[in-house]
């Protein structure tokens, strides 16, 4: 949106031209300026270049919609809103299961089952619907190389033995998951970004990245200067490119987290790795 | 009449002709007359004529500014501001101890910031404010409508419905209570279709939308007059990551706040903006506090900070021009936002150990 050309804006071609002289091409150069700047470019009036203004934020500007609609949007189909867990004293806190068109976060010590969970819930999301699955493909991005595909049929054939009684449907059913094996956090933003193709060409449905807390604790040492700038940055824009896909498409998005100590005043209390004395943008 | 020719709001290439050929007032323009003007400058006629009608409208602009006119003036008595202020509502949290230490609620023609850690509760007041601006008048409230920017998709439409039906419920027990006629009418169009329908919702994916968003606010509230709060979910979350020029950032922020200012003020709303924490490392210890840096800190009017003590939420008053500083706990309950049973008694701000406004001079800070 903010790259939009402002040819696209319905800006003349001739002020386009103009402004380009000052390298004025996007929206973004254009509302980045104040209004003195801006009369001075586009040599227009003060009233002129607030009409200029409000052409070109139009332009950017998101859509309106009322809280009304966006119940009735969801109530016209409220069985895709989550994906059931199969645990019902889970499904029942989550109040369904894990909600479609946001991101959630799996924390806990080393060893508790993350993984696990994940690998079953990719199995879940390839279940047809009737099943109370999402019927479509999964994009697993595993930066611990824990992800073992013995164990994904292992889970498959013993959890559902009737559905997935022949190795067609096996076959069906692994090809429908997408590994990608990212090992540095470069490689994951990258990843990241592209995702959008991939989830419209081959039918994604759930979005599974395990885990975020390795690469991010592998690359910066919170104790350097710059650091935790970096740090926060780079989870910033990863999360906010998740949730624009999880919203975009209504699908899940699942992350898991480590754990670490906050070391406060009192004794050493276990808390996640993203706590609240850092910058938390991936938790918000 | 005796304007300055350069502080017309012409165009800048207008004004250097005007100047080079020597004219100095605005009434000289006015005298020479659009045909005068083309011949002398060499613009078209067309443009001269425009050129006197932008001026002939500042100056009348001007005349009647100066005979004391209409709502273009900003400038009134104490007095009158008082009585204004008297008569104008709060938008009530209902959690009574919140409202009591904002002196009534969140203010309308302020802006009102609220800082927190994630998951302490900032998005369900929001969420809760949305609604209670819209209780009708004879129970307490504004009778207004609500525009949400979210930034960071925190807004839960089924949430809402809970607390709208909460509020619904609430003002169905008071009509019921007293039993008065208007109570009765008021509650016939306070449903929760229509709750849901008069909160205006915008999605705001980065910070140009976020501007772009905010330069056509006011078109809109003049659309809609009865908004009577504007909530920003999340005014530092766009800003605080991709941005490598922290000047630009400055600028943008300053340039957002005038806009927000002029917005509370001309269409008589209350502005609440959500906030993240920061960590600001200092010397011997590193503090939290409210992101986007020292000069953001002006943008606010009253500023709340929420945080966490134990497993106790508390609200304190940070920044306020009639309140006393003081801390509150607050719960959050499936209706919604809601007073700890029974009240708490507000303490002073001394228990919570912070007071980053103490710092030392010589300390750097964390933006």
């Amino acid at each position: 949106m903010a790259a939009k050309k402002l040819r696209r804006a319905q800006l003349s071609q001739e002020m386009c031209e103009r402004l380009s002289r000052y390298q004025i091409t996007t929206c973004q150069d254009f509302l980045c300026l104040s209004l003195l700047e801006l009369m001075k470019v586009t040599g227009q009036s003060y009233y002129e270049v607030q009409k200029l203004l409000c052409k070109v934020s139009r332009a950017c500007a998101p859509k309106m919609q009322t809280a009304y609609e966006m119940k009735l949007r969801k109530s016209v189909n409220p069985s895709s809103a989550f994906l059931s867990t199969t645990l019902h004293s889970l499904d029942r806190v989550l109040h369904g299961g894990v909600p479609c068109g946001s991101l959630t976060e799996i924390t806990s010590p080393p060893g508790c089952g993350k993984t696990q969970f994940c690998i079953m819930v990719s199995v879940l999301a390839t279940l047809p619907l009737s099943m109370g699955g999402l019927d479509g493909a999964v994009i697993y991005i595993d930066t611990e190389s824990a992800f073992s595909a013995e164990r994904l049929i292992e889970i498959a054939a013993n959890r559902f033995p009737t559905y997935f009684d022949s190795d067609e449907k096996l076959v069906c059913m692994t090809s429908s998951i997408h590994l990608y094996r990212e090992l540095t956090c470069c490689s994951v933003l990258k990843r990241i970004m592209s995702l959008e193709e991939e989830i419209i060409s081959k039918k994604v449905k759930l979005i599974i990245i395990d885990s975020v807390a390795s690469v991010v604790r592998k690359e910066f040492d919170t104790k350097l200067q710059g650091n935790l700038a970096e740090r926060s940055n780079f989870l910033a824009r990863g999360a906010s490119v998740l949730k624009y896909l999880a919203e975009e498409f209504s699908i899940p998005v699942i992350l898991t987290n480590q754990i670490t100590t906050s070391l406060g005043s009192g004794p050493a209390i276990q808390a996640d790795l993203v706590s609240p004395a850092d910058d938390l943008s991936l938790s918000e | 009449m005796q304007r300055e020719v350069g502080t017309l709001p012409l165009a800048p290439a207008l004004r250097a002709r005007l100047a080079a050929a020597g004219f100095q007032t605005a009434q000289e323009l006015l005298d020479t007359g659009p045909c005068g003007l083309s011949k002398e400058i060499g613009i078209s006629r067309e443009e001269a004529l425009e050129a006197l009608q932008v001026v002939r409208q500042e100056c009348h602009g001007d005349a009647a500014r100066t005979a004391g006119g209409s709502g273009a003036t900003r400038k009134c008595t104490a007095l009158e501001l008082l009585e204004e202020e008297q008569t104008q509502g709060f938008i009530i949290t209902f959690c009574s101890a919140l409202d009591n230490i904002l002196g009534g609620g969140v203010q309308l023609t302020k802006i009102t910031e609220i800082c927190g850690a994630p998951g302490v509760g900032k998005t369900q007041l929001c969420m809760q404010l949305a609604v209670d601006v819209q209780i009708p008048e004879c129970f307490g409230g504004v009778a207004g409508e609500a525009v949400f920017i979210d930034t960071e998709g925190s807004f839960m439409v089924d949430r809402v419905v809970d607390i709208a039906a909460a509020c619904v419920q609430h003002c169905h027990l008071i009509a019921e209570a007293q039993e008065e006629e208007d109570h009765q009418k008021a509650l016939e169009t306070f449903s929760l279709e229509n709750i849901l329908s008069h909160i205006y919702y915008f999605r705001c994916r980065d910070y140009i939308e976020l501007l772009a968003q905010v330069y056509l606010l006011p078109e809109f509230l003049s659309e809609h007059s009865k908004v009577r709060l504007v909530v920003i979910d999340g005014i530092a979350f766009p800003f605080r990551h991709d941005f490598e020029d922290l000047s630009l950032r400055t600028r943008l922020l300053n340039g957002l706040a005038q806009q927000l200012i002029i917005i509370a003020n001309d269409h008589k709303s209350a502005v609440v903006l959500t906030n993240q924490m920061t960590t600001r490392i200092g010397q011997s210890q590193s503090t939290l506090v409210p992101a986007l840096g020292e000069s953001w800190g002006h943008a606010a009017t009253v500023r709340l900070i929420f945080h966490w003590d134990n497993n106790q939420r508390l609200a304190t008053l940070y920044k306020s021009p009639s309140q006393k500083e003081s801390t509150i706990a607050y719960h959050i309950t499936p209706h919604g936002f809601r007073d700890v049973q029974p009240p708490a008694v507000a303490h002073s701000a001394e228990g919570t150990g912070m007071n980053p406004r103490k710092r030392p001079r010589t300390e750097e800070e964390k933006q």
